[in-house]
């Protein structure tokens, strides 16, 4: 279980990678990790490629993100999720709320 | 020397064979040309005097006979002869002889040319050796090249499947390439795609292509991302490759929608997006050093990342096309291939190759040509193997008391032992989600008497969590009950959590969408993921049932 961040070389692009599991544990360092971003309204990309586990709690820091961050971003994308994570956003309706890749 | 004396008159013989024994030859003797044929091998002579006129075979006879019995190094034949008429001295030469010495013999004349002979035998004898340790060495190398051949085509080319959206163009300088082309398929659907060019050609620069598709395949395989397949590269390949050698790469990965690419760029020529008529919409500018210079701790891993059309292409190659030079040292160039590119919807990059080797004409080839082109299309997920359940029934009891809920969080180990049932471990994520809603409810509000009604708010949410941490912290009594049991007869896994708290109210509704609250998700879910979820009286023990075939789930 961990957590990278990282700007694009053109800082247009904010990537936050979750490793193994999205869940409560990852509460203090997801928050911290978009804290971050600034105001050059980037886009930003939650890269679940390497989740293999999430649960509610992921899905309730995914929505405080959303609406934490509000207009400061151009736009949330969750991408590369795994087919059976992709479904959780879907049954959970994710699909209207985020950009889901 | 071993000479061979060929006389039928026995004075000559004896005189010739005083005169060279006083040199320090070995002098052999036989009486006619048959002889000489016969005796040949066996006395193996470095140099053969021999007479014209003999019975039974003559010299004219055993000349030919002679120089056919002697191996790859020359064999010098001297003939001894009184005739002086240009005719037969022609003929003596013309039979093979190499020298002629008229008798009766001159001792010095005898001794120098037996010496100019000699060295002439003894050069030719050295070269014969020299060649044959050459084709020994030739046989080494090539078959060692044979082998180191067989080896890249497996790990390279064997390996190789592209997708009907790719072309590509990869021709060596010589046997071995030095550029690189690699794809793989993404466990999440989608693409990664590596064009390299490491610096040189042939087999010295090959050489790090074996452990980079060996890195690229095994982190593609696990869906990583290109700047972490570039770090990894660059780390091995400046560990392993001496200083003045590197891998210029551009690594790509193009997402299951084919709309969506990353890209790390190091090093190769622009790469260009185009649209379906060819036009250049973007270009990828190199943005890092190539792969093997910089060590881990200087080495920049960021991407490219940018939206593409299904109808657009990505063109990417090596400086060996645009570096093509003719014969007055024009280089090839970008323009060039822009243009064959875009003057019709239906180039290809066989179009390019062929113009580069219009252009270059006579001129061999100075430089691996590479060059591929990607159609940003929609790439399936690779198929689904096909599945077998275990056959026996298994039942898991786990009991946890309050000490060891507070220090683990064993949701991860409940799902280990399950998915060690075989045909669960496609599962992993449901499984996952299932039993940590089920796991946390029951510790969080079950036995920490926890309530979620703060969670609505962002800072209400952390809150919870904090608090959270704390009560569990001052834990001091309570357990929980784990099971799970599976049946093989409809490959149906139950799940009970019980814990030993008073049991919390079911009434209340939960539903998966929940107008946004940031909890009581859980138990939506749980309802749509598992084929079914109830819970006791008193709503301290919920039971899950899970099957592992959705093929008999969905009949």
């Amino acid at each position: 279980m961990s957590l990278n961040k990282n700007f694009s070389s053109d800082g247009k692009l904010f990537t936050i990678q979750i490793k193994g599991k999205f869940d409560f544990n990852l509460v203090q360092a997801f928050r911290s990790a978009y804290s971050e971003i600034g105001d050059k309204t980037p886009k930003v990309i939650i890269d679940l490629r390497e989740t293999d586990y999430m649960d509610s709690s992921a899905l309730g820091m995914l929505l405080n993100m959303k609406k934490s961050l509000g207009d400061s971003v151009s736009s949330i994308q969750i991408a590369n999720c795994k087919p059976q994570i992709k479904k959780i956003l879907q049954i959970s309706r994710f699909d209207k709320k985020f950009d889901i890749d | 020397m071993r000479i061979l004396v060929v006389d039928d008159q026995a004075l000559n013989c004896t005189l010739l064979k005083f005169m060279l024994e006083q040199e320090s030859h070995e002098v052999f003797c036989v009486s006619n040309g048959k002889e000489a044929v016969e005796q040949f091998s066996g006395i193996n002579p470095d140099i053969v005097l021999l007479d014209v006129m003999m019975p039974v075979m003559d010299g004219y006879e055993a000349a030919p006979l002679i120089k056919k019995q002697a191996s790859d190094v020359y064999l010098p034949i001297i003939f001894i002869t009184a005739l002086d008429d240009q005719k037969s001295l022609t003929r003596c030469l013309e039979v093979g002889g190499d020298d002629f010495i008229s008798k009766p013999f001159d001792k010095i004349i005898l001794s120098a040319k037996i010496k100019a002979h000699t060295r002439t035998r003894e050069l030719s004898q050295k070269s014969f050796e020299q060649k044959k340790l050459l084709e020994f060495h030739q046989n080494e190398v090539q078959r060692e090249h044979e082998i180191v051949e067989h080896i890249f085509k497996n790990a390279l080319v064997e390996h190789l499947k592209v997708p009907d959206i790719i072309d590509y163009h990869l021709s060596p300088a010589s046997m071995f390439n030095g550029d690189l082309f690699l794809v793989s398929p993404s466990p999440i659907g989608g693409l990664y795609i590596m064009l390299g060019d490491f610096t040189g050609h042939g087999l010295a620069a090959a050489i790090g292509a074996l452990p980079t598709s060996k890195i690229f395949y095994s982190m593609a395989h696990k869906g990583l991302t290109v700047g972490e397949i570039a770090s990894e590269l660059n780390s091995m390949l400046s560990d392993l490759l001496p200083g003045h050698m590197f891998c210029a790469a551009t690594i790509l990965e193009i997402n299951k929608s084919g709309r969506s690419v990353n890209a790390w760029l190091g090093g190769l020529p622009e790469g260009y997006i185009l649209d379906e008529i060819g036009q250049v919409k973007r270009e990828l500018e190199s943005q890092h050093m190539a792969l093997g210079i910089l060590e881990s701790y200087e080495f920049e891993d960021t991407i490219v990342h940018f939206e593409v059309e299904n109808t657009d292409r990505i063109l990417v190659f090596t400086d060996g096309i645009i570096e093509a030079s003719d014969p007055n040292d024009e280089f090839f160039g970008e323009e060039r291939v822009l243009e064959i590119m875009s003057c019709s919807r239906q180039a290809k990059i066989e179009d390019v190759v062929n113009a580069v080797y219009e252009f270059t004409g006579d001129i061999e080839q100075q430089d691996d040509l590479s060059l591929a082109l990607i159609r940003c299309k929609a790439t399936p997920l690779p198929d689904d193997e096909h599945r077998t359940f275990c056959q026996i029934p298994i039942t898991f009891n786990i009991k946890l008391e309050h000490q060891q809920l507070k220090t683990s969080d064993p949701v991860v180990q409940f799902v280990d032992l399950v998915c060690s049932i075989e045909g669960a471990s496609e599962h992993r994520s449901n499984l996952f989600l299932l039993l940590s809603e089920a796991y946390n409810n029951a510790l969080d509000h079950g036995i920490l008497g926890l309530d979620s009604q703060g969670k609505d708010t962002e800072d209400g949410f952390y809150e919870y969590y904090i608090q959270r941490a704390e009560v569990l912290s001052q834990l001091n009594s309570g357990f929980l009950n784990f099971t799970a049991s599976y049946l093989p007869e409809d490959q149906n896994v139950v799940f009970t959590i019980e814990d030993s708290g008073k049991g919390f109210c079911t009434k209340l509704s939960h539903n998966a969408d929940n107008k946004a609250h940031s909890h009581g998700r859980g138990l939506g879910l749980m309802e749509e993921i598992a084929s079914g979820v109830s819970y006791n009286d008193v709503g301290n023990k919920i039971k899950i049932n899970y099957c592992l075939n959705e093929r008999a789930n969905n009949a």
